[in-house]
């Protein structure tokens, strides 16, 4: 047995987490990480047991995070401690069950699947704008558009704000990128929070006076026997929905999209049989998904795999890991995308399995479905491709490609 | 009489969200895996049982008409 090293951000881990976390998977699949001052939990077996178990195992991030703050940081610091409890990924049963049945509806994939048709034709503006160009940021011009135009749409939020927003939501997302050069991110998070709260509140209240056929509105008008969104969660609901349906999304076409270039008769096939479109972006979702990994808090002293947790302990959650563990999925390295059932965590598990998880999925077979007809010739250009450096996204910094 | 309606999840498909468990918790409830079984087809109104089965995030819910086969959930263009 080869001893692990411990750094999560080093760069050979960035590169290539597949042969970092594999190996932990292996070897000591719940792992103590003394640098990182937690578990590493990376069997699919396990993963899925604690995404399953809210009893023992807590989302709460911020409760961890207020226990971290001096006393006047947690006054100073109180609209984003008071705004982030109620984010529905940072919160546990009852509150969580209670909002996320509000918002439930909003986004089933019966919901979602009338989007459709407008996010065919988004996609095909945003090619029809570059194709002559015959190369581009695959990020920059492409996929980092999609989510934003269809969430800020489907929200109701005017085109001409979106950019503001994203600059906003880029802000508030400060604070969960640990950066030692940053010695501010607490600050400038809370100041972004402030200017997306500032501009979604009048956004509420006209839609109240003034109901339209869109998202705000219905969560104004969602009701669960006789309960609704007080105006607090609904401008926390607001601000969580353009941060998690953001750069996630965009993710999952880049990563996507380089998987199926490094794996050229994968993408042969899928031109061949534009039908193979679902199991293809599952497979994709499975392969190298967006998000690597999530947290968890032991709620009381809990055994996993021989190991004994103590109650606050915090455990890193690697999706990635459990996404190609060989005890779960035959040929978990290969990319195969006729591979069904494909039962990946790419959107987590149990009770925070992604909100958007129905329109991410749209979004993706719609990219790939005319990527791959209108760009069969698409190709990875010749220039070095850099993840950037965080524990959860999996997350490319630019993708140039050529046709 | 209402129809018998046939509900069978597809446990590659479910996660344990627990959705449709709140939505009709006489029809669903948690198994030993925290997965979601069918406890009484016939628990609810066919229209909470569809409304159980559209909320499911995975598609994971089937629904059927026992007696004719005819499928109520999901539409084909859905899977
Ligand atoms: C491919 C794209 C996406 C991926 C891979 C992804 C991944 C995830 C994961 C892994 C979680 C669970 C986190 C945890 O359990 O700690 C989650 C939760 C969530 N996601 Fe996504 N997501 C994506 C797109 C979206 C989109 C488009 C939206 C919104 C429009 C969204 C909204 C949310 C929300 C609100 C939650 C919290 C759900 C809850 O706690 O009940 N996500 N997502
Ligand atoms: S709603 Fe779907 S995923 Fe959630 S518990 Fe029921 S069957 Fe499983």
């Amino acid at each position: 047995m080869t001893t692990i090293q411990d750094d999560l951000l080093a760069p050979e881990v960035i590169a290539d987490p597949y042969t970092y976390f594999g190996q932990i998977r292996e070897e000591d699949p719940v792992h103590w990480n003394s640098r990182w001052n937690g578990w590493l939990v990376t069997r699919y077996e396990d993963v899925v047991g604690v995404l399953r178990d809210h009893d023992h195992f807590s989302s709460d991030r911020m409760a961890s995070f207020v226990l971290e703050l001096r006393p006047e940081d947690r006054d100073r610091l109180s609209l984003l401690i008071s705004y982030f409890s109620k984010w529905l990924v940072f919160t546990d049963p009852p509150y969580h069950t209670r909002v996320r049945m509000l918002l439930n509806k909003a986004f089933t994939p019966t919901s979602v699947e009338r989007l459709r048709p407008r996010v065919r034709e988004i996609i095909q503006e945003l090619l029809s704008q570059v194709e002559h160009k015959r190369h581009m940021e695959f990020i920059r011009e492409f996929a980092f558009h999609l989510p934003v135009i269809v969430i800020s749409e489907y929200m109701g939020v005017p085109p001409e704000d979106r950019e503001q927003i994203k600059e906003w939501s880029d802000e508030t997302s400060r604070i969960f990128f640990i950066r030692a050069d940053e010695p501010d991110r607490r600050e400038r998070s809370q100041r972004g929070l402030q200017h997306l709260l500032d501009y979604f509140e009048p956004l509420i209240h006209d839609r109240r006076r003034h109901p339209r056929d869109d998202l705000i509105t219905a969560l104004i008008q969602a009701e669960e026997r006789g309960d609704l969104l007080s105006d607090e969660e609904l401008l926390a609901t607001c601000t969580v929905l353009i941060f998690a349906g953001h750069e996630t999304t965009t993710n999952l076409l880049a990563n996507g999209l380089v998987a199926l270039m490094e794996h050229h008769d994968q993408w042969d096939l899928l031109h061949e049989n534009p039908s193979l479109v679902r199991p293809a972006v599952e497979e994709l979702l499975r392969y190298d998904g967006p998000v690597k990994a999530t947290f968890r808090w032991a709620k009381q002293d809990v055994e996993l795999q021989g190991k004994t947790m103590r109650e606050g302990d915090r455990l890193l959650i690697v999706l990635a890991a459990a996404n190609r563990d060989p005890r779960k999925f035959s040929n978990p390295e290969d990319l195969d995308i006729t591979r069904n059932p494909n039962p990946h965590v790419a959107f987590g598990h149990g009770i925070h399995v992604c909100l958007g998880a129905p329109l991410a999925r749209l979004e993706g077979q719609e990219a790939f479905l005319a990527l791959s007809q209108r760009l069969p010739n698409i190709r990875l250009a010749d220039k070095p491709r850099e993840y950037h450096r965080t524990i959860v996204a999996r997350a490319l910094k630019e993708l140039w490609v050529e046709w | 009489m209402p129809r018998r309606l046939r509900i069978t999840i597809d446990y590659n498909r479910c996660v344990g969200s627990g959705i449709c468990i709140l939505t009709a918790p006489n029809v669903f409830r948690y198994n030993d895996q925290r997965q979601s079984e069918v406890i009484d087809p016939d628990g609810a109104p066919e229209g909470v049982v569809l409304e159980a089965a559209q909320g499911c995030p995975q598609v994971a819910i089937t629904v059927e008409d026992a007696d004719s086969n005819e499928r109520l959930f999901p539409p084909a263009d859905l899977l």
